[in-house]
């Protein structure tokens, strides 16, 4: 008998053992699945995936990984990973799949997706999703992944939003209009905070934090057909409002001047943590960060609210996210494409990162969702407005960066910064 | 072996030896086939290809190409063009001159040290050095953490231990220039002090001692000796180190991203922003036609005021 316990023990260790190995072989830092495989998908990834800085969060997506691999036999992965410069990584692909040399499936980011669309470089993945599953969709996604002729060109699995974080113990309670966060944030100087702290640099966060404000006032960048339109008529007056808006705080010391440098969502937790603002315009990410940087106690004084407008009744808030795309000619390597969206990122991923679903039924499918503060998320993303889908859109951007520079620092008015910015758009439009 | 066949086998050697010579010197070209096509693939090649681009409407976006000389006409007519033709004299004219300054500066005190036998003088040449091998993007982010205005950025806060007022290092447009020069002057130096260092070090030092004989200064020796004799190595640090900072961009774009507004946003960032921003390919061909013509012109300009060798040298 105690033979026979023996030898079942060893079998189950030998089993065990066997068993950890053969996962560990199915991946590696590029690859996942057994390297005799014969066919291979090249999937081209950003953080979200096996290699994530964050232990516990690479863990989840190798199990999710080798889980789906082992679903799909002959089948390997090669994984390859972005650098952290988006931008330059998206246009690289761009050009690459334009010439057949990209990735077989890739994550797109969201706000050039529709230069990847325009280009004809996405494989479109209907047959992959069911129609209740993309009726089920958050409309700006819907809208922002589907084609001129109605077909989905990716899967847009994760989505986010910008809200007012403010520290409860020097703001008590949420600034809803844009004066309110003006007084509110001059009163948080008299504690020894440097005021509200917003995105003022050179990079994207600048602007898209900024447009909420002018989406706000249901101000449009471009007109049905993709041409600008920012600087005429009524979006003219609502885009100096909004642009005077950002300079009054400034001008004011309601937000220091330093804002016109901040070009990391990272500078804010970073003010936080050392006690020195009481107030700011960031993603919804960043309520883990907080929860990670700060001591619990301090962590239990910030909350977050709609980011204020115009009115208590005008608002808005930016949405982006990633999508993954299939860039293919083999119907096989799409399908597998779609699987990993499907079977990995939409539902799994958002849960396992806690990043905000996109379709509402992985809301009440996954508990992570049901917190309060997700829930409170997932209630803002009715104000949600994801940027405009159309090639010139990162022109507009830059032009806006700019603009915001000049006028945060005083070289322009915000007059002169929006004729010079809408006439660098405008000739870059008629380039297109 | 007999004298005979010594002497046929060393006439065999010197007909080997004299015909390899003579193939290479009546054929040079299949000697010179190997790198030459290296050199083409590698850099004539994309070179071209850039002329042909700067000649196009090609765009990261897609659609047809063909070729037009309206991006050619789309720069010219650009107003931002001469903006950022400025900013790039004020940040290149201040980097050379403030590495040239500082590398002489430290390349005098490493020899004079030397010459006292002083110790520490390696350890500082290797501490000088240290700022040279950090990568561009992360000597960019040191210097963001330095100059950082957030009430715990790094000089600001001494400034405030001493009294000071803080300086807006990075908002203030006129400020933020000065502040992308240190950052390159910091990271530059060490390869100007390497250059001076060596051409200090091939100074005859009989001029030194004649120099004293008749009474010079110190200042003197370095005014009518020193600085002659590095006019060569002056001239050729310039140019290399112009045409480095003229395409230096990955410094600024971590430190500054450019701006605020467009304060810092030198020719080489510009181009970049107009290829990976807004993919504008055509455009940025034309950008980078722009900056291999300024870095031609410079670089002539300074080999023209070379000092010729004579032809009896």
């Amino acid at each position: 008998m105690r033979r026979q316990f023996r030898v079942a023990l060893l079998a189950t260790v030998a089993t065990l053992v066997a068993g950890a190995a053969s996962a560990q072989d199915l991946i590696t830092k590029d690859r996942v699945g057994p390297a005799d495989a014969p066919k291979t998908l090249s999937f081209r990834l950003t953080g979200d995936g096996p290699g994530n800085t964050d232990p516990e969060i690479a863990k989840g997506y190798q199990k999710l990984f080798v889980d789906f691999v082992q679903k799909h036999p002959g089948w390997q992965i090669k994984l390859e990973r972005m650098s952290d410069n988006i931008g330059q990584e998206q246009a690289r692909m761009l050009e690459q799949t334009k010439s057949g040399t990209g990735p077989d499936c890739a994550a797109v980011d969201s706000f050039v997706l529709a230069l990847f669309m325009n280009a004809g470089v996405l494989k479109p993945l209907n047959e992959y999703f069911t129609q209740a599953e993309i009726d089920d969709l958050f409309p700006f996604v819907r809208e922002g992944i589907t084609g001129k002729d109605g077909k989905v060109y990716a899967w847009w699995w994760d989505t986010d939003l910008r809200v007012l974080y403010r520290n409860k113990d020097i703001v008590a309670d949420a600034p809803q209009t844009w004066d309110e966060l003006k007084a509110a944030a001059i009163a948080s100087k008299d504690k020894g905070m440097e005021g509200v702290l917003v995105n003022g640099g050179r990079w994207e966060g600048t602007t898209f934090d900024w447009l909420a404000n002018y989406w706000a006032q249901g101000g449009k960048l471009v007109d049905d057909k993709g041409k600008p339109i920012f600087a005429e008529g009524e979006n003219r007056e609502k885009f100096l409002k909004a642009v005077n808006y950002f300079k009054d705080l400034v001008d004011s010391g309601a937000a220091p001047k330093r804002i016109a440098t901040i070009v990391n969502y990272d500078e804010f937790n970073a003010a936080a943590a050392a006690g020195s603002t009481a107030l700011f315009i960031g993603g919804n990410w960043q309520l883990a960060q907080l929860k990670a940087t700060l001591e619990p106690e301090e962590f239990a004084k910030w909350t977050f609210s709609p980011i204020p407008g115009p009115t208590k009744d005008q608002r808005s808030t930016g949405t982006g996210g990633w999508t993954i795309g299939a860039f293919s000619s083999d119907p096989e390597k799409v399908a597998m494409c779609a699987g990993i969206a499907k079977e990995i990122y939409s539902g799994q991923g958002n849960a396992l990162q806690q990043q905000l679903p996109t379709s509402k039924a992985l809301y009440d499918k996954f508990d992570v969702f049901k917190s309060d503060a997700n829930k409170a998320f997932a209630a803002a993303l009715v104000d949600g407005q994801a940027r405009p889908g159309v090639p010139i859109y990162p022109e507009i951007s830059n032009q806006i960066q700019v603009m915001m520079g000049d006028v945060l620092t005083g070289a322009k008015t915000p007059e002169a910064a929006l004729d010079a910015a809408n006439a660098a758009v405008q000739a870059a439009y008629t380039r297109l | 072996m007999t004298m005979t066949g010594a002497a046929v086998a060393g006439g065999r050697g010197d007909i080997a030896r004299t015909s390899l010579r003579g193939r290479i010197e009546n054929h040079p070209f299949s000697w010179l086939l190997p790198v030459a096509l290296l050199l083409g693939v590698f850099y004539l090649y994309p070179i071209i290809d850039v002329f042909r681009l700067a000649f196009t409407n090609a765009s990261l976006r897609g659609g047809e190409e063909h070729y037009t000389a309206d991006s050619i006409h789309a720069l010219i007519a650009n107003p931002i063009l001469l903006d950022i033709l400025w900013t790039t004299f004020v940040f290149t004219a201040g980097s050379v001159i403030g590495q040239q300054l500082f590398g002489l500066g430290i390349a005098v005190l490493v020899m004079r040290g030397e010459r006292r036998r002083l110790y520490g003088m390696t350890a500082l040449r290797t501490i000088v050095l240290i700022a040279w091998v950090i990568p561009g993007i992360a000597n960019g982010l040191i210097w963001q953490m330095l100059f950082s205005e957030a009430p715990f950025g790094a000089i600001n806060s001494v400034l405030r231990m001493m009294h000071v007022q803080p300086v807006a290092w990075l908002s203030d447009p006129n400020i933020a220039m000065l502040s992308s020069i240190i950052s390159n002057v910091w990271r530059g130096t060490a390869f100007s002090m390497i250059v001076f260092y060596a051409a200090l070090k091939a100074i005859d030092t009989t001029l030194y001692e004649a120099a004293s004989v008749d009474g010079a200064n110190g200042w003197q020796r370095f005014r009518f000796i020193t600085l002659p004799q590095m006019r060569p190595a002056i001239l050729v640090n310039s140019i290399l180190i112009t045409i480095a900072t003229l395409n230096t961009f990955d410094a600024i774009i971590s430190l500054t991203g450019g701006g605020p507004g467009r304060a810092t946003e030198v020719l080489s960032l510009y181009t970049f922003n107009t290829v990976f921003r807004n993919l504008d390919l055509a455009g940025g061909s034309v950008l980078s036609v722009l900056m291999l013509i300024i870095s031609l012109l410079l670089a002539v300009g300074y080999a023209s005021m070379m000092p010729r060798r004579e032809p009896n040298e």
